[in-house]
């Protein structure tokens, strides 16, 4: 960026030169002395030349050369004074170096910022000072309001672009740190898995303690493994609606497997709600009353306009009396948790069972 | 069919974690497998696969140089009649659906009891598809999702890709219970089917959306010019 800055001085400079040099070519005759227009003319092409190669290398951008540079500039002003007539002075013609001179000022204030570049103002109108040999007219307090100017917002731009760059270089840099800790993040997570993984499975067929052992990683590797998968559980600020995966996931566990579609199952939130609710009920079911060694599985479905929710397990079951009995005895557990939350959200389910043969609840809610 | 049915399964190993890689090899070994060769990483996979040509390529989704899905297809594209089962230890959706489209024949957990990583390996090695009630929720999400796709008006008409593939009644029920956790012979039993029905229609869930994943990769390919 900063040299990016350097280049547009420069580019600044030689325009100005080339304007300069149209300038005197046109009005020579009009000069006192034209060959001192055309040698003042030459000498800014000299300058302009070392001072585009100095300010290109980091090492060139010193006060030194700055100072230089300035005087130069103003001196460029004052050879207008033995250049051209009194009289054409007298009438506001232009200086020789016309504005090339900013340039100078422009070179401050990229290199010190806003104050450097004031600082830079002030030796160029006082050469313009000496060249209208005038004492401090109105105009003369323009033209030294002007060259402030010049410097001030220069180097306050310049501070602002740099600022700039570095916030955005910054927010780069962060943003590269997040992604990389995330992607390590998904290593270690994926190296944590296959280790659970192995010892759940080696566990497993050892037997003894290490059966034990064995379960127990089996149970972080679920619970990591719906982790690691999760996805966003905040409505979508559009649609206002949600995923509703991301509440059924973390229902699995070593005995519960979750299946989804690999898209998103977007509901409005209530719904979505509702029908995660009345499936962790059911999962709930599974854990408590299904046996020790029941297994159970969830279903995410989206059937366009509906999203069904399968919930099996293989455990003991029941016949089909019990539900209505449990609900006569005021255990209201299944029929109000599961049946009552759907009904709220225009949706309905069925739970079918036979004694020994596992239990299905099968739940259906509009999607919004 | 090239394999012999007398002559053990030879299996590939494709792993980058060499704690797995290694005790998947032992294991397979002790249960009667041939290990024609183990790899790290793709590149590598390819190179002994074509060297040693197994039967089955067990291979790890998350390999450090390419996604399962690429290794599938380049896999496939040297040896056609080599069979992958991917594994995964996170089941990242996306990536499993992609490599089964790719032209995988299942997919395991990493989880999976070491019984179940035997019946895959030689289910597979017999041309079986093989399915966790995770990728059989996948599947079906997936159909869901190409005929809502294929439904709306801006979406290509594919003429030349032919139509977007659609499950049977059959098809889907039976995908039901395999993602609600029925093994082949539960479902058979239920459904009144033979276990070898049952298979062949898991079978052709996953071959109607591989044929319609090539056709898309060829219409592409020829959109863009590709000759």
């Amino acid at each position: 960026m900063s040299s990016r800055l350097w280049r547009v001085v420069a580019v600044y400079r030689v325009v100005t030169l080339i304007y300069a040099g149209v300038q005197i070519i046109r009005n020579h005759n009009l000069y006192a002395h034209p060959l001192g227009g055309y040698l003042a003319l030459l000498g800014m092409t000299i300058w302009t030349i070392i001072t585009v190669i100095a300010y290109s290398r980091p090492a060139g951008r010193n006060r030194w050369m700055l100072a230089a540079d300035v005087v130069v500039s103003a001196g460029a002003i004052v050879s207008t004074r033995w250049i051209d007539t009194a009289a054409r002075i007298n009438h506001g013609a232009p200086t020789i170096p016309v504005i090339w001179a900013a340039s100078a000022i422009l070179a401050c204030a990229v290199y010190g910022g806003p104050w450097a570049g004031m600082a830079g103002a002030f030796p160029v109108w006082l050469g313009d000072l000496i060249e209208r040999q005038a004492i401090l007219t109105e105009s003369m307090l323009d033209g030294l309001v002007l060259l402030l100017v010049v410097g001030g917002v220069g180097g306050y731009v310049v501070r602002l672009a740099l600022q700039a760059e570095a916030a955005i270089d910054l927010a780069a840099r962060h943003e590269a740190a997040i992604a990389e800790r995330e992607r390590i993040a998904r290593n270690i997570h994926d190296s944590v898995l296959q280790v659970l993984a192995l010892v759940a499975s080696r566990g497993r067929s050892i037997g003894g303690e290490a059966a034990e052992l064995g379960v127990l990683a089996a149970e972080q590797e679920a619970a990591l493994r719906s982790l690691v998968s999760g996805d966003r559980v905040e409505p979508d600020a559009e649609t206002g609606l949600m995923d509703v995966r991301a509440l059924i996931e973390p229902l699995a566990d070593a005995r519960v497997t979750v299946s989804c579609p690999a898209t998103a199952v977007m509901m409005a939130p209530a719904a979505a709600r509702a029908l995660s609710g009345a499936t962790a009920a059911a999962v709930d079911n599974v854990r408590k009353h299904a046996g020790d060694t029941a297994r159970g599985w969830v279903l995410v479905e989206d059937e366009g306009g509906t999203v069904r929710i399968s919930v099996r397990d293989d455990g003991r079951g029941f016949g089909s009396g019990r539900l209505a009995v449990a609900a006569a005895a005021g255990r209201l557990g299944v029929s109000h948790s599961i049946m009552g939350r759907l009904r709220q959200v225009g949706g309905r389910g069925t739970i079918t069972s036979r004694p020994g043969e596992g239990t299905e609840v099968d739940l259906r809610v509009p999607q919004s | 069919m090239s394999r012999n049915p007398d002559q053990p399964v030879r299996v590939l190993v494709v792993d980058d974690h060499p704690l797995w890689r290694d005790g998947a090899a032992r294991s397979l070994a002790e249960a009667g497998f041939v290990i024609s060769g183990t790899a790290g990483n793709a590149a590598q996979a390819l190179r002994v696969a074509l060297a040693t040509r197994p039967d089955v390529v067990l291979l790890d989704l998350n390999l450090p140089d390419a996604s399962g899905a690429e290794v599938t297809g380049q896999l496939l594209a040297a040896l056609p009649t080599v069979r992958v089962l991917m594994l995964s230890a996170s089941g990242e959706r996306q990536d499993v659906l992609d490599a089964v489209t790719a032209g995988a024949s299942g997919y395991l957990l990493k989880s999976a009891e070491l019984r179940e990583l035997i019946d895959g390996v030689s289910a597979t090695a017999e041309g079986h598809a093989v399915f966790t009630p995770g990728l059989a929720g996948l599947v079906l999400g997936e159909y869901r999702r190409l005929a809502q796709a294929g439904g709306e008006p801006q979406a290509p008409v594919a003429a030349d890709t032919g139509p977007t593939p659609r499950l049977t009644d059959r098809e889907t029920e039976i995908l039901r219970l395999v993602a609600t956790g029925l093994t082949y012979p539960q479902i058979a039993e239920r459904l009144t089917l033979s276990p070898r029905t049952v298979q062949n229609h898991v079978q052709n869930t996953l071959s109607k959306l591989q044929l319609h994943n090539k056709a898309q990769l060829v219409r592409y390919a020829l959109e863009r010019g590709v000759e």
